[in-house]
Protein backbone atom coordinates (compact mmCIF):
# COMPACT_ATOMS: atom_id res chain seq x y z
CA UNK A 1 0.00 0.00 0.00
CA UNK A 2 1.32 3.43 -0.91
CA UNK A 3 1.98 6.09 1.71
CA UNK A 4 -0.85 8.19 0.26
CA UNK A 5 -3.33 5.32 0.48
CA UNK A 6 -2.26 4.56 4.05
CA UNK A 7 -2.71 8.22 5.05
CA UNK A 8 -6.15 8.26 3.46
CA UNK A 9 -7.16 5.12 5.36
CA UNK A 10 -5.96 6.64 8.64
CA UNK A 11 -7.96 9.78 7.91
CA UNK A 12 -11.06 7.74 7.05
CA UNK A 13 -10.65 5.64 10.19
CA UNK A 14 -10.41 8.73 12.38
CA UNK A 15 -13.51 10.25 10.76
CA UNK A 16 -15.74 7.21 10.47
CA UNK A 17 -18.66 9.36 11.58
CA UNK A 18 -18.58 11.05 8.20
CA UNK A 19 -19.99 9.21 5.17
CA UNK A 20 -17.22 8.52 2.67
CA UNK A 21 -18.90 7.33 -0.54
CA UNK A 22 -17.16 5.81 -3.51
CA UNK A 23 -18.62 5.32 -7.00
CA UNK A 24 -21.13 2.44 -7.11
CA UNK A 25 -21.00 -0.08 -9.95
CA UNK A 26 -19.07 -3.09 -11.19
CA UNK A 27 -15.30 -3.46 -10.69
CA UNK A 28 -12.89 -6.12 -11.89
CA UNK A 29 -10.53 -7.68 -9.38
CA UNK A 30 -7.72 -9.40 -11.26
CA UNK A 31 -8.81 -11.03 -14.52
CA UNK A 32 -12.33 -12.31 -13.88
CA UNK A 33 -14.26 -14.38 -16.42
CA UNK A 34 -17.81 -15.67 -16.71
CA UNK A 35 -17.34 -18.27 -13.96
CA UNK A 36 -15.63 -15.95 -11.48
CA UNK A 37 -17.40 -15.21 -8.19
CA UNK A 38 -19.47 -12.06 -7.85
CA UNK A 39 -19.03 -10.22 -4.56
CA UNK A 40 -21.06 -7.27 -3.34
CA UNK A 41 -20.40 -4.61 -0.74
CA UNK A 42 -21.57 -1.09 0.12
CA UNK A 43 -20.03 2.07 -1.33
CA UNK A 44 -18.10 3.02 1.80
CA UNK A 45 -14.66 3.81 0.45
CA UNK A 46 -12.75 2.35 3.40
CA UNK A 47 -14.60 -0.98 3.13
CA UNK A 48 -14.02 -1.19 -0.63
CA UNK A 49 -10.30 -0.47 -0.21
CA UNK A 50 -9.91 -3.15 2.45
CA UNK A 51 -11.88 -5.68 0.46
CA UNK A 52 -9.83 -5.05 -2.69
CA UNK A 53 -6.64 -5.45 -0.66
CA UNK A 54 -7.87 -8.68 0.94
CA UNK A 55 -8.55 -10.13 -2.51
CA UNK A 56 -5.24 -9.19 -4.11
CA UNK A 57 -4.22 -12.01 -6.43
CA UNK A 58 -7.80 -13.31 -6.83
CA UNK A 59 -10.03 -13.01 -9.89
CA UNK A 60 -13.53 -11.81 -9.05
CA UNK A 61 -16.24 -9.32 -9.92
CA UNK A 62 -16.94 -6.73 -7.26
CA UNK A 63 -20.29 -4.97 -7.17
CA UNK A 64 -20.32 -1.76 -5.16
CA UNK A 65 -23.89 -0.98 -4.12
CA UNK A 66 -25.03 2.54 -3.21
CA UNK A 67 -25.49 2.72 0.57
CA UNK A 68 -24.84 6.34 1.41
CA UNK A 69 -21.10 5.86 1.90
CA UNK A 70 -21.36 4.29 5.35
CA UNK A 71 -20.27 0.90 6.66
CA UNK A 72 -22.17 -2.28 5.78
CA UNK A 73 -23.66 -3.11 9.20
CA UNK A 74 -24.92 0.40 9.95
CA UNK A 75 -26.20 0.79 6.38
CA UNK A 76 -28.05 -2.53 6.54
CA UNK A 77 -29.58 -1.80 9.95
CA UNK A 78 -30.64 1.71 8.92
CA UNK A 79 -32.19 0.75 5.57
CA UNK A 80 -29.41 2.20 3.40
CA UNK A 81 -28.18 -1.20 2.20
CA UNK A 82 -31.38 -3.09 1.62
CA UNK A 83 -32.90 -5.39 -0.97
CA UNK A 84 -33.54 -2.27 -3.10
CA UNK A 85 -29.90 -1.26 -3.40
CA UNK A 86 -28.81 -4.82 -4.15
CA UNK A 87 -31.47 -5.25 -6.84
CA UNK A 88 -30.51 -1.87 -8.31
CA UNK A 89 -26.84 -2.65 -8.71
CA UNK A 90 -27.51 -6.19 -9.97
CA UNK A 91 -29.83 -4.83 -12.65
CA UNK A 92 -27.99 -1.69 -13.73
CA UNK A 93 -24.30 -2.65 -13.50
CA UNK A 94 -24.33 -5.05 -16.44
CA UNK A 95 -22.92 -7.91 -14.32
CA UNK A 96 -25.59 -10.30 -15.65
CA UNK A 97 -24.00 -10.02 -19.10
CA UNK A 98 -20.51 -10.75 -17.72
CA UNK A 99 -21.13 -14.00 -15.85
CA UNK A 100 -22.79 -17.30 -16.65
CA UNK A 101 -24.10 -17.87 -13.10
CA UNK A 102 -26.51 -16.01 -10.83
CA UNK A 103 -24.88 -16.19 -7.42
CA UNK A 104 -23.80 -13.10 -5.52
CA UNK A 105 -21.87 -13.17 -2.25
CA UNK A 106 -22.78 -10.48 0.26
CA UNK A 107 -21.03 -9.65 3.54
CA UNK A 108 -22.81 -11.49 6.33
CA UNK A 109 -23.53 -8.27 8.19
CA UNK A 110 -25.72 -7.15 5.27
CA UNK A 111 -28.21 -9.85 6.33
CA UNK A 112 -29.88 -7.36 8.66
CA UNK A 113 -31.07 -5.29 5.71
CA UNK A 114 -31.07 -7.45 2.57
CA UNK A 115 -33.75 -10.14 2.26
CA UNK A 116 -32.19 -12.95 0.21
CA UNK A 117 -35.50 -14.44 -0.90
CA UNK A 118 -36.77 -11.06 -2.05
CA UNK A 119 -33.65 -10.43 -4.15
CA UNK A 120 -34.25 -13.75 -5.92
CA UNK A 121 -37.93 -12.98 -6.46
CA UNK A 122 -37.19 -9.59 -7.98
CA UNK A 123 -34.16 -10.26 -10.17
CA UNK A 124 -33.43 -14.02 -10.04
CA UNK A 125 -30.07 -13.78 -8.32
CA UNK A 126 -29.20 -16.16 -5.49
CA UNK A 127 -27.73 -14.45 -2.43
CA UNK A 128 -25.08 -16.18 -0.33
CA UNK A 129 -23.92 -14.50 2.87
CA UNK A 130 -20.13 -14.74 3.04
CA UNK A 131 -17.88 -14.11 6.03
CA UNK A 132 -18.28 -11.17 8.40
CA UNK A 133 -14.76 -9.97 7.74
CA UNK A 134 -13.23 -9.29 4.31
CA UNK A 135 -9.96 -10.81 5.52
CA UNK A 136 -11.65 -14.25 5.58
CA UNK A 137 -12.79 -13.99 1.95
CA UNK A 138 -9.76 -15.71 0.31
CA UNK A 139 -10.24 -18.82 2.46
CA UNK A 140 -14.01 -18.75 1.97
CA UNK A 141 -13.63 -18.51 -1.81
CA UNK A 142 -11.01 -21.27 -1.87
CA UNK A 143 -12.94 -23.76 0.27
CA UNK A 144 -16.55 -22.67 -0.32
CA UNK A 145 -17.05 -23.21 3.41
CA UNK A 146 -17.92 -20.64 6.04
CA UNK A 147 -16.37 -21.72 9.31
CA UNK A 148 -17.85 -20.88 12.72
CA UNK A 149 -15.11 -18.30 13.25
CA UNK A 150 -16.00 -16.58 9.94
CA UNK A 151 -19.59 -16.23 11.15
CA UNK A 152 -18.75 -14.49 14.42
CA UNK A 153 -18.28 -10.78 14.66
CA UNK A 154 -15.04 -9.95 16.42
CA UNK A 155 -14.02 -6.99 18.52
CA UNK A 156 -10.27 -7.39 18.42
CA UNK A 157 -7.72 -4.93 19.74
CA UNK A 158 -7.41 -3.29 16.32
CA UNK A 159 -11.23 -2.97 16.10
CA UNK A 160 -11.23 -1.41 19.55
CA UNK A 161 -8.50 1.04 18.61
CA UNK A 162 -10.46 2.00 15.49
CA UNK A 163 -13.52 2.76 17.61
CA UNK A 164 -11.33 4.71 20.05
CA UNK A 165 -9.98 6.72 17.11
CA UNK A 166 -13.48 7.31 15.72
CA UNK A 167 -14.65 8.84 18.99
CA UNK A 168 -11.33 10.17 20.25
CA UNK A 169 -9.88 12.02 17.27
CA UNK A 170 -12.83 14.36 16.54
CA UNK A 171 -13.33 14.92 20.31
CA UNK A 172 -9.60 15.63 20.76
CA UNK A 173 -9.61 18.09 17.87
CA UNK A 174 -12.62 19.95 19.25
CA UNK A 175 -11.22 19.89 22.79
CA UNK A 176 -7.77 20.93 21.58
CA UNK A 177 -9.18 23.79 19.52
CA UNK A 178 -11.23 25.05 22.47
CA UNK A 179 -8.19 24.85 24.74
CA UNK A 180 -6.07 26.66 22.15
CA UNK A 181 -8.59 29.46 22.16
CA UNK A 182 -9.12 29.69 25.92
CA UNK A 183 -5.80 28.53 27.41
CA UNK A 184 -3.21 27.61 24.76
CA UNK A 185 -0.84 25.86 27.19
CA UNK A 186 -3.53 23.26 27.90
CA UNK A 187 -4.12 22.29 24.26
CA UNK A 188 -1.66 19.38 24.09
CA UNK A 189 -2.55 17.95 27.53
CA UNK A 190 -6.26 18.11 26.63
CA UNK A 191 -5.64 16.25 23.36
CA UNK A 192 -3.58 13.69 25.26
CA UNK A 193 -6.24 13.26 27.95
CA UNK A 194 -9.07 12.74 25.46
CA UNK A 195 -7.00 10.26 23.44
CA UNK A 196 -6.09 8.32 26.58
CA UNK A 197 -9.72 8.31 27.71
CA UNK A 198 -10.97 6.94 24.37
CA UNK A 199 -8.40 4.16 24.33
CA UNK A 200 -9.05 3.28 27.98
CA UNK A 201 -12.81 3.10 27.48
CA UNK A 202 -12.86 1.02 24.31
CA UNK A 203 -10.20 -1.41 25.44
CA UNK A 204 -11.70 -2.03 28.86
CA UNK A 205 -15.37 -1.26 29.34
CA UNK A 206 -16.78 -4.70 28.51
CA UNK A 207 -13.92 -6.50 30.25
CA UNK A 208 -14.59 -4.80 33.55
CA UNK A 209 -17.67 -5.99 35.36
CA UNK A 210 -19.71 -3.22 36.96
CA UNK A 211 -18.24 -4.14 40.37
CA UNK A 212 -14.67 -3.77 39.10
CA UNK A 213 -15.21 -0.42 37.37
CA UNK A 214 -14.98 1.72 40.57
CA UNK A 215 -11.73 -0.11 41.47
CA UNK A 216 -10.37 0.59 37.99
CA UNK A 217 -11.29 4.27 38.33
CA UNK A 218 -9.80 4.49 41.83
CA UNK A 219 -6.51 2.90 40.78
CA UNK A 220 -6.35 5.17 37.70
CA UNK A 221 -6.95 8.20 39.94
CA UNK A 222 -4.19 7.28 42.35
CA UNK A 223 -1.73 6.55 39.53
CA UNK A 224 -2.59 9.77 37.65
CA UNK A 225 -2.28 11.88 40.78
CA UNK A 226 0.94 10.18 41.85
CA UNK A 227 2.47 10.56 38.38
CA UNK A 228 1.47 14.21 38.18
CA UNK A 229 2.77 14.93 41.70
CA UNK A 230 6.10 13.20 41.07
CA UNK A 231 6.46 15.11 37.83
CA UNK A 232 6.19 18.33 39.84
CA UNK A 233 2.65 19.18 38.78
CA UNK A 234 0.97 22.16 40.40
CA UNK A 235 -2.53 22.33 41.84
CA UNK A 236 -4.22 22.84 38.45
CA UNK A 237 -2.39 19.84 36.96
CA UNK A 238 -3.40 17.70 39.96
CA UNK A 239 -7.05 18.67 39.46
CA UNK A 240 -6.79 17.77 35.76
CA UNK A 241 -5.18 14.45 36.62
CA UNK A 242 -8.03 13.66 39.01
CA UNK A 243 -10.61 14.60 36.40
CA UNK A 244 -9.25 12.12 33.85
CA UNK A 245 -10.17 8.94 35.78
CA UNK A 246 -13.48 10.51 36.81
CA UNK A 247 -14.31 11.11 33.16
CA UNK A 248 -13.21 7.58 32.23
CA UNK A 249 -15.43 6.24 35.01
CA UNK A 250 -18.38 8.20 33.62
CA UNK A 251 -17.72 7.00 30.07
CA UNK A 252 -17.50 3.39 31.26
CA UNK A 253 -21.12 3.58 32.38
CA UNK A 254 -22.40 4.75 28.96
CA UNK A 255 -24.04 2.42 26.50
CA UNK A 256 -22.23 2.52 23.20
CA UNK A 257 -25.28 1.58 21.20
CA UNK A 258 -24.21 0.69 17.71
CA UNK A 259 -20.56 1.64 18.24
CA UNK A 260 -19.47 -1.84 19.20
CA UNK A 261 -20.67 -5.31 18.24
CA UNK A 262 -21.09 -6.05 21.94
CA UNK A 263 -24.32 -4.21 22.56
CA UNK A 264 -27.55 -3.89 20.65
CA UNK A 265 -29.12 -0.59 19.76
CA UNK A 266 -30.28 1.29 22.82
CA UNK A 267 -33.91 1.57 21.71
CA UNK A 268 -34.33 -2.19 21.98
CA UNK A 269 -33.13 -1.98 25.55
CA UNK A 270 -35.61 0.84 26.18
CA UNK A 271 -38.49 -1.12 24.73
CA UNK A 272 -37.27 -4.40 26.17
CA UNK A 273 -37.60 -6.23 22.89
CA UNK A 274 -36.13 -9.66 22.59
CA UNK A 275 -35.86 -12.33 19.91
CA UNK A 276 -38.41 -15.12 20.14
CA UNK A 277 -38.57 -18.42 18.28
CA UNK A 278 -41.76 -20.16 17.20
CA UNK A 279 -40.67 -23.80 17.09
CA UNK A 280 -43.88 -24.83 15.34
CA UNK A 281 -42.88 -22.78 12.31
CA UNK A 282 -39.21 -23.75 12.34
CA UNK A 283 -38.35 -26.27 9.64
CA UNK A 284 -34.61 -26.39 10.14
CA UNK A 285 -33.55 -24.23 7.18
CA UNK A 286 -30.79 -22.92 9.51
CA UNK A 287 -30.57 -19.53 7.79
CA UNK A 288 -30.66 -17.90 11.26
CA UNK A 289 -27.71 -20.02 12.37
CA UNK A 290 -25.84 -19.02 9.22
CA UNK A 291 -26.30 -15.23 9.57
CA UNK A 292 -26.20 -14.71 13.35
CA UNK A 293 -23.02 -12.72 14.09
CA UNK A 294 -23.04 -13.75 17.76
CA UNK A 295 -23.66 -17.50 17.26
CA UNK A 296 -26.81 -17.45 19.39
CA UNK A 297 -28.34 -20.49 17.66
CA UNK A 298 -27.55 -24.19 17.92
CA UNK A 299 -28.69 -26.70 15.32
CA UNK A 300 -30.91 -29.50 16.60
CA UNK A 301 -30.23 -32.16 13.99
CA UNK A 302 -32.44 -34.78 15.70
CA UNK A 303 -35.70 -32.96 14.84
CA UNK A 304 -34.38 -30.43 12.30
CA UNK A 305 -35.03 -27.37 14.44
CA UNK A 306 -32.89 -24.62 15.87
CA UNK A 307 -32.49 -23.69 19.49
CA UNK A 308 -31.99 -20.15 20.76
CA UNK A 309 -29.26 -21.46 23.02
CA UNK A 310 -27.29 -18.28 23.71
CA UNK A 311 -29.84 -15.46 23.65
CA UNK A 312 -27.78 -13.64 26.28
CA UNK A 313 -25.31 -12.84 23.48
CA UNK A 314 -28.01 -11.47 21.14
CA UNK A 315 -27.40 -7.86 20.00
CA UNK A 316 -30.86 -7.68 18.36
CA UNK A 317 -29.49 -6.94 14.90
CA UNK A 318 -32.54 -8.66 13.43
CA UNK A 319 -30.62 -10.62 10.75
CA UNK A 320 -32.26 -13.93 11.76
CA UNK A 321 -35.74 -12.35 11.70
CA UNK A 322 -35.16 -10.88 8.23
CA UNK A 323 -33.73 -14.07 6.69
CA UNK A 324 -35.98 -16.81 8.13
CA UNK A 325 -38.05 -18.03 5.17
CA UNK A 326 -40.64 -19.52 7.54
CA UNK A 327 -41.17 -16.40 9.70
CA UNK A 328 -40.32 -18.50 12.73
CA UNK A 329 -38.34 -15.70 14.39
CA UNK A 330 -39.65 -12.32 15.50
CA UNK A 331 -39.16 -9.61 18.10
CA UNK A 332 -41.32 -9.69 21.18
CA UNK A 333 -41.90 -6.84 23.62
CA UNK A 334 -42.22 -6.96 27.38
CA UNK A 335 -45.95 -7.65 27.23
CA UNK A 336 -45.35 -10.52 24.83
CA UNK A 337 -46.68 -8.66 21.76
CA UNK A 338 -45.11 -9.71 18.46
CA UNK A 339 -43.35 -7.36 16.07
CA UNK A 340 -43.80 -9.29 12.87
CA UNK A 341 -40.86 -10.05 10.53
CA UNK A 342 -42.58 -8.12 7.70
CA UNK A 343 -42.30 -4.90 9.75
CA UNK A 344 -38.59 -5.44 10.36
CA UNK A 345 -37.99 -6.30 6.69
CA UNK A 346 -39.78 -3.12 5.65
CA UNK A 347 -38.52 -0.55 8.15
CA UNK A 348 -35.34 -2.34 9.33
CA UNK A 349 -34.39 -1.08 12.76
CA UNK A 350 -35.56 2.48 12.01
CA UNK A 351 -38.07 2.68 14.79
CA UNK A 352 -36.79 5.42 16.99
CA UNK A 353 -38.90 8.20 15.56
CA UNK A 354 -42.61 8.81 15.74
CA UNK A 355 -43.49 5.66 13.80
CA UNK A 356 -45.19 2.94 15.78
CA UNK A 357 -44.47 -0.72 15.27
CA UNK A 358 -47.97 -1.14 13.83
CA UNK A 359 -46.91 0.80 10.74
CA UNK A 360 -46.32 -2.33 8.72
CA UNK B 1 -26.53 8.46 24.37
CA UNK B 2 -24.95 10.68 21.74
CA UNK B 3 -25.31 7.99 19.09
CA UNK B 4 -28.98 7.61 19.95
CA UNK B 5 -29.55 11.32 19.52
CA UNK B 6 -27.84 11.24 16.13
CA UNK B 7 -29.86 8.19 15.05
CA UNK B 8 -33.10 9.88 16.09
CA UNK B 9 -32.19 12.96 14.07
CA UNK B 10 -31.25 11.00 10.94
CA UNK B 11 -34.24 8.70 11.18
CA UNK B 12 -36.59 11.65 11.32
CA UNK B 13 -35.28 12.89 7.98
CA UNK B 14 -38.35 11.88 5.90
CA UNK B 15 -40.49 14.06 8.18
CA UNK B 16 -38.08 16.95 7.83
CA UNK B 17 -37.47 16.40 4.10
CA UNK B 18 -39.79 19.11 2.77
CA UNK B 19 -38.65 21.79 5.20
CA UNK B 20 -35.05 20.75 4.54
CA UNK B 21 -35.44 21.03 0.76
CA UNK B 22 -37.10 24.45 1.10
CA UNK B 23 -34.18 25.62 3.23
CA UNK B 24 -31.53 24.17 0.92
CA UNK B 25 -33.10 25.76 -2.19
CA UNK B 26 -34.18 29.04 -0.55
CA UNK B 27 -37.78 28.18 -1.37
CA UNK B 28 -37.18 27.72 -5.11
CA UNK B 29 -38.08 24.03 -4.94
CA UNK B 30 -41.77 25.04 -4.97
CA UNK B 31 -41.36 26.72 -8.41
CA UNK B 32 -39.62 23.60 -9.67
CA UNK B 33 -42.41 21.30 -8.44
CA UNK B 34 -45.12 23.48 -10.01
CA UNK B 35 -43.28 23.59 -13.35
CA UNK B 36 -42.83 19.80 -13.30
CA UNK B 37 -46.56 19.23 -12.77
CA UNK B 38 -47.50 21.70 -15.53
CA UNK B 39 -45.12 20.04 -17.99
CA UNK B 40 -46.24 16.50 -17.12
CA UNK B 41 -50.02 16.90 -17.20
CA UNK B 42 -51.36 18.34 -20.44
CA UNK B 43 -54.95 17.23 -19.98
CA UNK B 44 -56.97 15.70 -17.15
CA UNK B 45 -56.87 11.93 -17.18
CA UNK B 46 -53.23 11.71 -18.35
CA UNK B 47 -51.52 8.64 -16.99
CA UNK B 48 -48.31 9.69 -15.21
CA UNK B 49 -45.52 7.60 -13.70
CA UNK B 50 -43.60 9.42 -10.98
CA UNK B 51 -40.24 7.80 -10.26
CA UNK B 52 -38.93 8.64 -6.77
CA UNK B 53 -42.03 10.37 -5.43
CA UNK B 54 -40.39 11.07 -2.05
CA UNK B 55 -42.80 12.81 0.31
CA UNK B 56 -45.37 13.36 -2.45
CA UNK B 57 -44.96 17.09 -3.10
CA UNK B 58 -45.13 16.62 -6.89
CA UNK B 59 -47.63 13.75 -6.59
CA UNK B 60 -50.16 16.11 -4.97
CA UNK B 61 -49.74 18.67 -7.78
CA UNK B 62 -50.09 16.00 -10.48
CA UNK B 63 -53.29 14.83 -8.81
CA UNK B 64 -54.60 18.42 -8.61
CA UNK B 65 -54.20 18.68 -12.38
CA UNK B 66 -56.32 15.59 -12.88
CA UNK B 67 -53.62 13.02 -13.65
CA UNK B 68 -53.90 9.31 -12.92
CA UNK B 69 -50.69 8.79 -10.97
CA UNK B 70 -48.50 5.76 -10.36
CA UNK B 71 -45.89 6.79 -7.77
CA UNK B 72 -42.85 4.67 -6.95
CA UNK B 73 -40.20 5.11 -4.28
CA UNK B 74 -37.76 2.69 -2.69
CA UNK B 75 -38.15 4.19 0.76
CA UNK B 76 -41.12 2.94 2.82
CA UNK B 77 -40.62 5.92 5.14
CA UNK B 78 -40.96 8.38 2.25
CA UNK B 79 -44.07 6.61 0.94
CA UNK B 80 -45.53 6.80 4.42
CA UNK B 81 -45.00 10.58 4.44
CA UNK B 82 -46.45 10.91 0.94
CA UNK B 83 -49.64 9.08 1.95
CA UNK B 84 -49.97 11.29 5.02
CA UNK B 85 -49.54 14.43 2.89
CA UNK B 86 -52.26 13.45 0.43
CA UNK B 87 -54.72 12.40 3.12
CA UNK B 88 -58.02 11.23 1.61
CA UNK B 89 -56.66 11.65 -1.96
CA UNK B 90 -53.92 9.09 -1.26
CA UNK B 91 -56.21 6.26 -2.34
CA UNK B 92 -56.38 7.75 -5.86
CA UNK B 93 -52.66 7.11 -6.35
CA UNK B 94 -51.11 3.72 -7.09
CA UNK B 95 -48.19 3.63 -4.62
CA UNK B 96 -45.45 1.07 -5.24
CA UNK B 97 -42.40 0.46 -3.09
CA UNK B 98 -39.74 -0.39 -5.63
CA UNK B 99 -36.48 0.91 -7.05
CA UNK B 100 -36.15 3.18 -10.06
CA UNK B 101 -34.19 0.36 -11.71
CA UNK B 102 -37.38 -1.73 -11.71
CA UNK B 103 -39.14 0.75 -14.00
CA UNK B 104 -38.60 -1.90 -16.71
CA UNK B 105 -41.45 -3.90 -15.17
CA UNK B 106 -44.08 -1.51 -16.57
CA UNK B 107 -45.68 -2.29 -19.92
CA UNK B 108 -44.28 -0.64 -23.05
CA UNK B 109 -46.02 2.63 -24.11
CA UNK B 110 -48.10 2.71 -20.90
CA UNK B 111 -47.72 6.31 -19.66
CA UNK B 112 -48.44 9.74 -21.16
CA UNK B 113 -45.69 11.19 -18.99
CA UNK B 114 -42.84 9.98 -16.80
CA UNK B 115 -41.58 12.31 -14.09
CA UNK B 116 -38.21 12.22 -12.33
CA UNK B 117 -38.06 15.07 -9.85
CA UNK B 118 -34.92 15.45 -7.73
CA UNK B 119 -34.06 11.78 -7.79
CA UNK B 120 -31.80 11.27 -10.83
CA UNK B 121 -28.86 13.02 -9.13
CA UNK B 122 -28.94 10.41 -6.34
CA UNK B 123 -28.08 7.70 -8.88
CA UNK B 124 -24.81 6.54 -10.39
CA UNK B 125 -24.15 7.29 -14.06
CA UNK B 126 -24.95 3.76 -15.21
CA UNK B 127 -28.09 3.62 -13.07
CA UNK B 128 -29.26 6.89 -14.64
CA UNK B 129 -28.73 5.49 -18.15
CA UNK B 130 -30.63 2.31 -17.26
CA UNK B 131 -33.53 4.16 -15.63
CA UNK B 132 -33.86 6.72 -18.43
CA UNK B 133 -33.92 3.94 -21.04
CA UNK B 134 -36.60 2.09 -19.06
CA UNK B 135 -38.60 5.31 -18.64
CA UNK B 136 -38.53 5.99 -22.38
CA UNK B 137 -39.67 2.44 -23.10
CA UNK B 138 -42.80 2.73 -20.94
CA UNK B 139 -43.63 6.17 -22.37
CA UNK B 140 -46.44 6.23 -24.96
CA UNK B 141 -45.70 7.69 -28.43
CA UNK B 142 -45.98 11.48 -28.15
CA UNK B 143 -45.43 11.20 -24.37
CA UNK B 144 -43.28 13.46 -22.20
CA UNK B 145 -40.26 12.68 -20.05
CA UNK B 146 -40.01 15.42 -17.41
CA UNK B 147 -36.74 15.59 -15.51
CA UNK B 148 -35.97 18.16 -12.81
CA UNK B 149 -32.84 18.05 -10.72
CA UNK B 150 -29.78 19.67 -9.27
CA UNK B 151 -27.51 20.43 -12.20
CA UNK B 152 -24.10 21.98 -12.79
CA UNK B 153 -24.43 25.76 -12.92
CA UNK B 154 -23.58 27.57 -16.19
CA UNK B 155 -19.87 28.30 -16.67
CA UNK B 156 -18.54 31.45 -15.02
CA UNK B 157 -19.03 32.93 -11.58
CA UNK B 158 -22.12 30.82 -10.85
CA UNK B 159 -20.23 27.56 -11.33
CA UNK B 160 -17.35 28.84 -9.22
CA UNK B 161 -19.81 29.79 -6.49
CA UNK B 162 -21.44 26.34 -6.73
CA UNK B 163 -18.02 24.74 -6.17
CA UNK B 164 -17.26 26.98 -3.20
CA UNK B 165 -20.51 26.17 -1.39
CA UNK B 166 -20.34 22.47 -2.26
CA UNK B 167 -18.95 21.14 1.04
CA UNK B 168 -21.12 23.22 3.43
CA UNK B 169 -24.12 22.50 1.20
CA UNK B 170 -23.41 18.75 1.31
CA UNK B 171 -23.08 18.86 5.10
CA UNK B 172 -26.34 20.81 5.41
CA UNK B 173 -28.05 18.36 3.04
CA UNK B 174 -26.89 15.36 5.07
CA UNK B 175 -28.10 16.89 8.32
CA UNK B 176 -31.38 18.30 6.99
CA UNK B 177 -32.64 15.67 4.57
CA UNK B 178 -30.33 12.71 5.30
CA UNK B 179 -28.70 12.53 1.88
CA UNK B 180 -25.97 14.14 -0.14
CA UNK B 181 -26.65 14.66 -3.83
CA UNK B 182 -24.24 15.62 -6.57
CA UNK B 183 -25.23 17.99 -9.36
CA UNK B 184 -25.68 16.27 -12.72
CA UNK B 185 -22.84 17.54 -14.95
CA UNK B 186 -24.74 17.53 -18.26
CA UNK B 187 -28.40 16.58 -17.94
CA UNK B 188 -29.24 17.49 -21.52
CA UNK B 189 -26.53 15.25 -22.94
CA UNK B 190 -27.73 12.30 -20.86
CA UNK B 191 -31.30 12.91 -22.02
CA UNK B 192 -30.20 13.31 -25.65
CA UNK B 193 -28.73 9.80 -25.45
CA UNK B 194 -32.26 8.43 -24.99
CA UNK B 195 -33.19 9.52 -28.55
CA UNK B 196 -36.00 11.85 -27.42
CA UNK B 197 -36.35 15.40 -28.74
CA UNK B 198 -35.56 17.96 -26.06
CA UNK B 199 -37.29 21.26 -25.37
CA UNK B 200 -35.29 24.26 -24.13
CA UNK B 201 -34.33 23.75 -20.47
CA UNK B 202 -35.47 26.03 -17.64
CA UNK B 203 -33.30 26.91 -14.66
CA UNK B 204 -33.73 28.31 -11.15
CA UNK B 205 -31.48 29.23 -8.22
CA UNK B 206 -28.58 30.67 -10.19
CA UNK B 207 -28.88 27.87 -12.71
CA UNK B 208 -28.33 25.06 -10.20
CA UNK B 209 -31.87 23.63 -10.47
CA UNK B 210 -32.79 22.53 -13.98
CA UNK B 211 -35.91 21.26 -15.74
CA UNK B 212 -35.81 19.48 -19.09
CA UNK B 213 -38.83 18.16 -20.98
CA UNK B 214 -38.20 15.55 -23.68
CA UNK B 215 -40.78 14.22 -26.14
CA UNK B 216 -41.11 10.74 -27.60
CA UNK B 217 -41.91 10.71 -31.32
CA UNK B 218 -45.50 9.87 -32.20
Amino acid sequence: MTVGARCLELLQTAFRFVPWPTEPGLRRLGEPNETSPVLLTGNYDLTVRRLVRALEGHDAWLLVAPCGGINVWCAAAGGHLSTHQVVTVLKTSGVAERVAHRRVILPQLAATGVTALEVFRRCRWNVAFGPVSASDLPEYLATGEKTDAMRRVRFSLSDRLEMAAMWGVPAALIGGALALWLRPAWALPVIGLITAMSIAVFTSYDRLGSARRPVFVLVSSVLALLGTFLAGGEAAALVAAALLPAAIGLLLTFDYAGSTPLEGSGHFEQRKWSIALDLERCEGVYRCWEVCPEACFEKREEDRKVELAHDDRCVRCGACVVQCPKDALFFEDEQGARIEPAVIRKFKLNMLGRRTVDAG
Amino acid sequence: MSSLALMRWLEGSPERYDAGMRALTFGRVACLHAAVARAAVVSAGDSVLEIGCGTGAVTALLLDRGARVTAIDQSPEMLEQARLRLGASASEVEWIEQTAAETDRFATDRFAAVVLSLCLSDMSLEERAFVLAAAVRCLAPGGRLVVADEVRAPAGWRRRLQRVVRIPQAAAGWLLVGSVSRPIPDLQRELSATGLSLAAPRRWLMGTLGLVVAHKGA
